[in-house]
């Protein structure tokens, strides 16, 4: 357990502290989110790339209270929004802190927005629940919001459906319902994945401006190597549940240190030599249903050796500067594969965990 | 297209609806077995009788040609279209048929009303619930409940229930429960609720002089055990077709969504849920307005209701040809009516359906 220093300058608008978030179906138990931990501070844009079933949207709907059953926060997680802990909260209270306090943009704009009311209605409903606006004051907040995301004639398209909508004015519309909420932070999980590419550069710089703005803190969630080197101020890499490689933005794809990072970079076209075919991770992520007692990226890693099976990787530095870790044994770096792995075990301390494993 | 517009469009094609409906009805009448004469006479008539009834009703001139079916096609379109039923053959010879369906109708749309009413109350809230709560054991209760009402048929439904509340039936203690009224037969409470009416004896719905709580009430438990029999089908269907739209709805994107604007949950059912679960609902309850019409009539038998269904079997199996044609021409005028207002309701609550007859 690393104690968290309180900083005046820097006090993370949320701390998520092992994290985990399990799925209970008939057969077993799945840690689609194993003990994740990260820090975002004001105004950062925090980004978490991984592949499909990685576990990055359940890390967004843990944040914002949706985890519904059978999936379930394990309760010796810890998220503290602005130093308030969000996992002992009741749903009455989490609905405090969903839209004024945390938002969240969500992938298919086409299906985000209830299609039975208009635009205005429902942009009028976030001012109404989380500021309190009503009437004319609201519709106008509504205008200025929709001008805002840069959607021309706003005032006439208030009263339109959202199948009166194109995909890209969609998602424009659903992150003015969000501004609406007037949230300090922002989660954005996947909000441009649906949209094509020219779109998708709108969108980006849209979140770019409303952030200085309006001093946002962004959470963004993608799989998407090239979005993520254009938003994000830091990184955190997630592999089948856990978070395998930290770092900033520049570090990470200057000098990036897990195998695993590593083959997401090489597997983006572009990279290679001429006539070099594109490089792929061979397999696909686990399922993770058991305690990691090993590296669940051993199985597909290049650089795996024997202690990868048998030892569970702890975070360590890899920059020399505490800002970028990795989860791997092969760090640090120079020192001989015996004593990386002991140093691996010291720091891998047992959780207590539901009794399984206990000693 | 202005909704106006379309109204007038749609009433203008639904004449040619109506035509065909009467048309057909009026063919089945006159080519069919059915012979008024017959039934009005009986079997000693007299050949002379016979001739002066043949001549009365138009089915020959006076002087024994036969009435050309066009003919009599054209003179009862005219009649019809005009609203003039003219005078019941058979049921109550020489009373007006207008009379007779007004006296008949203040049951039969009593009858309707609640089995809509009753469906709809009990069905709607019953569906959101086990949908909100899918694949629980209330869940299972209640939309298993739904499917096994919905499974019993009518018929059968009718003849258990007015069975067990007769003496001596598991039911018996309901004709003493509250204010006191038989169960099978038409109930005076109805008549007294009503009133007497303005229009020369006939009486009519929503004329009410004395809107006495006590007849209403009666009027109420009376109708109760008919009316759950004849909306048990539509309030099987509303719990089945609710709970899977509500399924639907709640999983969706766009509550998710509503959830992470901070909405409380209840808002996030009514408005959200609610409003879209709506949807497949809408000809679902619209369907049961029909009821008014088909399914009317065996309930109304098995509970001895004077109503306008058991009115309409009686008349086609005598012949009453006036009668027939009137309830005939008014059903078809409801359908297409009720068709009407169904596309129109559409429009208002999904607002992603146009009018127009060219998609975007």
């Amino acid at each position: 357990m690393q104690s968290v220093e309180p900083d005046e300058e820097t006090e993370p608008v949320l701390a998520v502290e092992d994290l985990q978030t399990v799925f209970h179906t008939d057969r077993e138990t799945i840690r689609a989110v194993d003990g994740i931990s990260f820090e975002i501070r004001p105004g950062e844009t925090v980004g978490i790339v991984g592949e499909s079933g990685s576990g990055k949207s359940v890390t967004a709907r843990s944040i914002m209270g949706l985890v519904e059953s059978p999936g379930e926060v394990r309760s010796d997680s810890s998220i503290r929004f602005n130093g308030q802990e969000l996992t002992e909260l009741s749903d009455t209270e989490y609905n405090e802190i969903r839209g004024s306090g945390i938002g969240m943009v969500f992938q298919d704009p086409q299906q985000s927005l209830n299609p039975v009311y208009t635009i205005g209605n429902q942009i009028r409903e976030a001012l109404r629940v989380n500021q309190g606006l009503r009437g004319e004051a609201a519709r106008e907040e509504a205008i200025s919001l929709l001008e805002s995301v840069a959607i021309p004639d706003a005032a006439r398209r208030l009263d339109e459906y959202p199948h009166e909508f194109s995909g890209g004015m969609r998602q424009r519309a659903v992150i003015a319902m969000m501004l609406a909420c007037d949230p300090e932070f922002l989660i954005c999980d996947e909000p441009t994945t649906a949209l094509d590419v020219t779109i998708q550069a709108q969108i980006l710089e849209l979140l770019d401006e409303l952030q200085a703005e309006r001093d946002l803190s962004i959470l963004f969630i993608t799989h998407d190597m090239g979005v993520i080197a254009e938003i994000a101020d830091r990184v955190n890499v997630m592999y089948a549940g856990q978070i395998i490689e930290s770092a900033p933005v520049d570090a990470l794809f200057a000098n990036p240190k897990h195998p695993y990072t590593r083959g997401l970079l090489g597997a983006i076209p572009g990279q290679q030599a001429d006539g070099e075919p594109l490089r792929t991770i061979e397999g696909d992520v686990p399922t993770p249903n058991e305690e990691a007692t090993y590296c669940r990226f051993a199985p597909r890693c290049p650089d795996a050796f024997d202690a990868c099976n048998a030892v569970a990787p702890a975070h360590v530095d890899v920059g020399g500067d505490a800002e970028h870790t990795a989860a791997c044994l092969l760090y640090p770096d120079g020192e001989t594969e015996e004593t990386r792995v002991s140093h691996h075990q010291s720091l891998g301390t047992p959780r207590d965990d539901t009794g399984e494993t206990n000693e | 297209m202005n909704r106006l517009v379309y109204l007038v469009k749609r009433l203008l094609l639904g004449l040619p609806v109506v035509l065909f409906g009467v048309t057909m009805t009026f063919l089945i009448l006159y080519l069919g077995p059915l012979d008024p004469v017959n039934t009005i006479l009986g079997r000693d008539a007299t050949p002379e009788d016979v001739r002066q009834l043949r001549i009365a009703l138009g089915y020959i001139y006076p002087n024994g040609d036969p009435v050309p079916l066009w003919d009599q096609y054209l003179m009862t379109m005219r009649d019809l279209f005009t609203f003039n039923f003219g005078n019941s053959w058979v049921i109550q010879r020489n009373t007006s048929v207008v009379s007779l369906i007004a006296a008949r109708m203040p049951a039969t749309l009593w009858l309707g009303w609640w089995s809509v009413v009753i469906a709809l109350v009990i069905g709607i809230p019953a569906g959101l619930f086990a949908g909100l709560r899918s694949n629980t054991m209330s869940d299972y209760l209640t939309s298993g409940g739904g499917i096994l009402w919905r499974a019993m048929p009518n018929f059968w439904l009718a003849v258990m229930i007015a069975g067990s509340l007769t003496a001596g039936g598991a039911f018996s203690w309901y004709r003493d429960f509250g204010p006191s009224t038989d169960v099978i037969g038409t109930s005076d409470a109805l008549g007294a609720m009503l009133g007497p009416s303005p229009f020369a004896g006939i009486p009519v719905l929503g004329v009410i002089p004395d809107p006495n709580l006590g007849n209403i009430l009666t009027a109420f438990k009376w109708i109760l055990p008919a009316a759950l029999v004849l909306g048990s089908a539509s309030m099987g269907n509303e719990i089945r077709i609710g709970r899977t739209a509500v399924m639907e709805s709640k999983n969706s994107k766009y509550v998710e969504t509503a959830k992470a604007k901070g909405l409380a949950s209840r808002r996030i059912i009514l408005k959200h849920v609610g409003r879209n679960a709506l949807i497949p609902l809408l000809p679902v309850i619209m369907g049961e307005f029909y009821l008014l019409i088909g399914g009317a009539l065996l309930v109304e038998l098995v509970f001895a209701i004077n109503g306008l269904g058991s009115m309409f079997l009686r008349a086609t199996i005598g012949a009453d040809v006036p009668m027939v044609m009137a309830l005939a021409f008014i059903f078809v005028i409801i359908t297409v009516a009720f068709n009407i207002v169904q596309d129109l309701l559409y429009t208002v609550v999904d607002p992603r359906i146009s009018l127009e007859a060219t998609e975007r």
